[in-house]
C-alpha cells in the first residue's frame, strides 16, 4: 500500500470513528429526549417544563410527587431493563453466534416462570417481592444448568437451552391448569410490565444490572477475537473458555435481573442488536455500546405506547414491544439483506 | 277342591286391597300429594320457571348459598362458597360446613351428578349472568325446576337474596333478619346524623391490579360503600364510563389519578380482609406518596371498612358494627 494510500485508510478510519461516536452521542441524546416524555406522559400528562422541575426543583406537587416517585423510577427500569435485554442478546448472539439467538434461550425466561409458577402453588410468591426473588431463582438456576450442560459448544448450549425451555414451560404449565389460583397470580407476571414497580425493591437487580453492562464493555474487546473463530481467538491470545464462561454468567445475570423486575420482555433482546449491527460495522464493543443505548430507548417508547395505546388503561410493555419487535425484525431483515443477520 | 281354594283367596285379597285403598284415602294421602305438587311461576334471570310453591329439597350455588342458609331454606346441596366463611356466624357456618358440595367455587365446577343425587325438588343459581354459560342448565333442569338469581349491581343484594329466599319458600326468618338489619342501619344513621351527611366521601376497593399500577375506586352504591350509605354517608363522584354490574359504581384508574380522584374528599375510607389485615391491592395505594399528599389522609381522615363484601342482612350486620367501630372517631372531632 502506498503512502498515499494509508493517509486515504487512516482518514476513512478517522471518518468512520467520528460517524460512530456522532450516532452514539445522538443515541443519547435520543435516550435523554425520550426518558423525559416518559416522565411526561401517562394518566396524568406533565409538561416537559414541569418534569425538569420535578428533577431540579422539586416542590412537592402532585405533578413533581407523580414525576419524582411514580414515572421516575418507571423510566429508570425500563432504561435499566431495555439495556440489560439489549446488550444480554448481543452478548449471546455473538457467543452463539446465532443471529436468531436471544436471552431466554438459555432457558432463563423459562426457569423464571417456572420457579414463579411453583413459588404461587406453594403461596410464597404473591406479592412483588415474592415474584421476584422466585424469579431470580428460577432464571439463574435454569442458566446454571444450561451453561453446565452445553458450555462445551454453542450449538449444544442453544439446544440445551430450548430443551429446558420445552420441559419447564410444560411443567409449570401443567401446574397452572390444574390450580387455577396460581394462574391468576402468573398471568399478571407473564406478560411482561413496567407499571406499578416504583414501591418494589429494586436497587440489588438494578445494582446487579449497571455491574454487569460494565462487565460487557469490559469483555466485548475479547469477544471481538471470539467473532474471528475460536483458532483465531486463541491465536491473538483470548482464552476462549474463560471468554465463555463470563459472557454466560454476564448473560445469565442480566437476563435473570431483567425478568425478575419486569417478567418476560420478548424481542428486545433479538430485535435491538440486528438495528445496531451496520453501524457497528462487525465491532463487538460498538456493537454493545449501541444497544445499551439503543435497548433502553426502545424500551422507554414501548412503556410510553402501553400508556396511551388504549383509553381504557394500561397495556402491559411485554405486548407492545412483541408489536414493535415482529414488524422491525422484519424490517431490518429487508433493509439489511441476509448480512445483517 | 284347589280352584275353590284359590277362588277364595283371590276374593280375601282384592277384599283387603279395596278396604287398604278406602282408608288411605280417609286419612287424606292425596290432600299431601297435592300440596306437595303445588306449583306457581317464579320470575328468573333464565324465564318464567314453574317451581313447587313449598320446595322441601333446596340445592342453592354461588351468591344463594350464604342467603338460603340464613334463611333456614330447605337445603340438601350447595357450592362451595369460601369467600363468604368469614363473613358468616358461628351457626351458619358450622350449617355450611355441614351441608354436602355440589359444586366449587366456581360455576365451571358444578358436579351434575351430585346435584341428581341430592334429589332437590329446586335449584337456585346466584351466579351473574354471563357466567350462567359455564351452567349447563339444561341439564340441571332434567333434574329439577332451576332458578338462576344472580348478582346484578353491587347493592341490589338486598333485592337478590329476597328473591333467592323467596324461590326457596324461606322468606319467614329473610324477612326477620331485614328487619333487624333495618333497625340497626336507622340506629346508627340517627347516632351519625350530624357528621356523616355534611361530608364527603372516597372510597379505596380491594380490587385494583398492583401488576397494572392501578387502583379499584368505588361510588355510591358499590360493594365498599352501599352499607355505610344506609347511615347517611355521601361517596362523591360517578364512574367515567359505566359498564353493567359493579363496573356501573367503580373504575379502576391509574395510581396517577388518585388527586384527581380524592382530592376532594373530607373523608376516605378503603376496604380491608374480614381479619383487619390489607389487602395488596389497597396497600399499593396507602404506600403511594400521591395518597400521603390528599388533604383527608393529611387531615387523618382515612378509615379501614372490613366486612364490604356482605350479601345478606345477616352479614350486613356485622359491616354495620365494623363501620361504626371505624367512624366512631368522627364522632370525638
Amino acid at each position: 500500500m502506498t503512502v498515499a494510500g494509508r493517509a486515504s485508510g487512516r482518514a476513512g478510519d478517522k471518518r468512520a470513528a467520528a460517524g460512530q461516536i456522532g450516532l452514539l452521542v445522538g443515541g443519547l441524546v435520543l435516550l435523554a429526549v425520550v426518558t423525559v416524555l416518559s416522565m411526561g406522559i401517562g394518566a396524568r400528562p406533565v409538561p416537559p417544563s414541569e418534569v425538569v422541575r420535578a428533577l431540579f426543583d422539586y416542590q412537592g406537587t402532585d405533578d413533581h410527587v407523580i414525576v419524582r416517585d411514580v414515572r421516575g423510577p418507571r423510566s429508570l427500569l425500563a432504561i435499566a431493563v431495555g439495556a440489560a435485554l439489549a446488550v444480554a442478546g448481543a452478548l449471546i448472539q455473538t457467543l452463539a453466534r446465532n443471529p436468531l439467538a436471544e436471552p431466554g434461550i438459555l432457558g432463563v425466561t423459562a426457569g423464571a416462570g417456572f420457579a414463579v409458577t411453583v413459588g404461587s402453588a406453594l403461596g410464597l410468591a404473591a406479592g412483588q417481592t415474592g415474584q421476584l426473588g422466585f424469579a431470580v431463582i428460577g432464571s439463574v438456576l435454569a442458566a446454571l444448568l444450561v451453561a453446565a450442560v452445553g458450555r462445551r459448544s454453542p450449538l449444544r448450549l442453544v439446544l440445551t437451552g430450548v430443551a429446558l425451555t420445552a420441559v419447564l414451560s410444560g411443567v409449570a404449565l401443567g401446574l397452572r391448569l390444574m390450580l387455577p389460583d396460581v394462574f391468576d397470580t402468573y398471568r399478571f407476571w407473564s406478560v411482561g410490565s413496567l407499571a406499578a414497580r416504583e414501591q418494589a425493591s429494586l436497587a440489588l437487580p438494578l445494582t446487579a444490572i449497571v455491574v454487569c453492562l460494565c462487565g460487557a464493555l469490559l469483555l466485548s474487546r475479547a469477544l471481538n477475537a471470539l467473532t474471528l473463530g475460536e483458532s483465531v481467538a486463541h491465536t491473538l491470545g483470548a482464552g476462549v473458555g474463560r471468554v465463555r464462561a463470563v459472557a454466560l454468567v454476564l448473560i445469565t445475570v442480566l437476563c435473570a435481573a431483567a425478568t425478575a423486575v419486569a417478567g418476560p420482555i420478548l424481542f428486545v433482546g433479538l430485535i435491538v442488536p440486528h438495528l445496531v449491527r451496520k453501524p457497528a460495522a462487525g465491532s463487538v464493543p460498538w456493537l454493545v455500546l449501541y444497544t445499551m443505548v439503543l435497548g433502553p430507548v426502545l424500551m422507554l417508547v414501548a412503556d410510553i405506547g402501553s400508556r396511551v395505546l388504549l383509553p381504557t388503561g394500561e397495556v402491559p410493555v411485554g405486548i407492545v414491544t412483541a408489536f414493535l419487535g415482529g414488524p422491525m425484525l422484519i424490517w431490518a431483515v429487508r433493509r439489511y439483506g441476509a448480512g445483517a443477520l | 277342591m284347589s280352584i275353590r281354594r284359590s277362588s277364595g283367596l283371590i276374593g280375601a285379597v282384592s277384599l283387603a286391597l279395596i278396604l287398604a285403598g278406602c282408608g288411605s284415602s280417609s286419612d287424606g294421602g292425596s290432600d299431601a300429594a297435592s300440596e306437595k305438587d303445588k306449583t306457581r311461576v317464579f320470575a328468573a334471570d333464565n324465564g318464567k320457571i314453574t317451581i313447587p310453591v313449598d320446595p322441601k329439597r333446596v340445592v342453592a350455588t354461588g351468591y344463594a348459598v350464604p342467603a338460603l342458609i340464613e334463611a333456614d331454606a330447605p337445603l340438601v346441596g350447595i357450592s362451595s362458597w369460601k369467600r363468604g366463611e368469614p363473613m358468616m356466624s358461628d351457626e351458619d357456618l358450622a350449617e355450611y360446613k355441614k351441608l354436602t358440595k355440589v359444586a366449587g367455587e366456581q360455576a365451571a365446577e358444578t358436579n351434575y351428578e351430585a346435584i341428581a343425587e341430592a334429589e332437590p325438588d329446586l335449584i337456585v343459581i346466584g351466579v351473574p349472568a354471563p357466567v350462567l354459560g359455564d351452567i349447563d342448565v339444561k341439564r340441571l333442569e332434567s333434574i329439577a325446576p332451576v332458578v338462576a338469581i344472580g348478582p346484578t349491581l353491587p347493592s341490589a343484594w338486598r333485592d337478590l337474596s329476597r328473591k333467592q329466599a323467596d324461590a326457596a319458600g324461606a322468606l319467614e326468618k329473610f324477612d326477620a333478619g331485614q328487619k333487624a338489619y333495618e333497625a340497626k342501619a336507622a340506629e346508627l344513621a340517627t347516632k351519625y346524623k350530624d357528621v356523616l351527611p355534611q361530608l364527603k366521601l372516597g372510597h379505596v376497593g380491594a380490587y385494583g391490579e398492583v401488576a397494572k399500577g392501578t387502583f379499584q375506586r368505588e361510588f355510591g352504591g358499590s360493594w365498599g360503600t352501599n352499607i355505610a350509605e344506609d347511615l347517611g354517608a355521601k361517596y362523591y363522584g360517578k364512574v367515567k364510563k359505566a359498564g353493567s354490574g359493579s363496573s356501573a359504581v367503580s373504575e379502576y384508574p391509574s395510581v396517577e389519578e388518585l388527586p384527581e380522584a380524592f382530592g376532594e374528599a373530607d373523608v376516605l375510607t378503603y376496604s380491608v380482609n374480614a381479619d383487619g389485615s390489607v389487602p395488596e391491592a389497597v396497600q399499593y395505594v396507602l404506600d403511594s406518596k400521591l395518597w400521603k399528599n390528599l388533604p383527608a389522609v393529611k387531615a387523618g381522615k382515612t378509615f379501614p371498612l372490613r366486612y364490604t363484601e356482605a350479601a345478606t342482612y345477616g352479614q350486613a350486620m356485622k359491616t354495620l358494627d365494623a363501620i361504626d367501630t371505624s367512624f366512631a372517631p368522627l364522632l370525638k372531632r
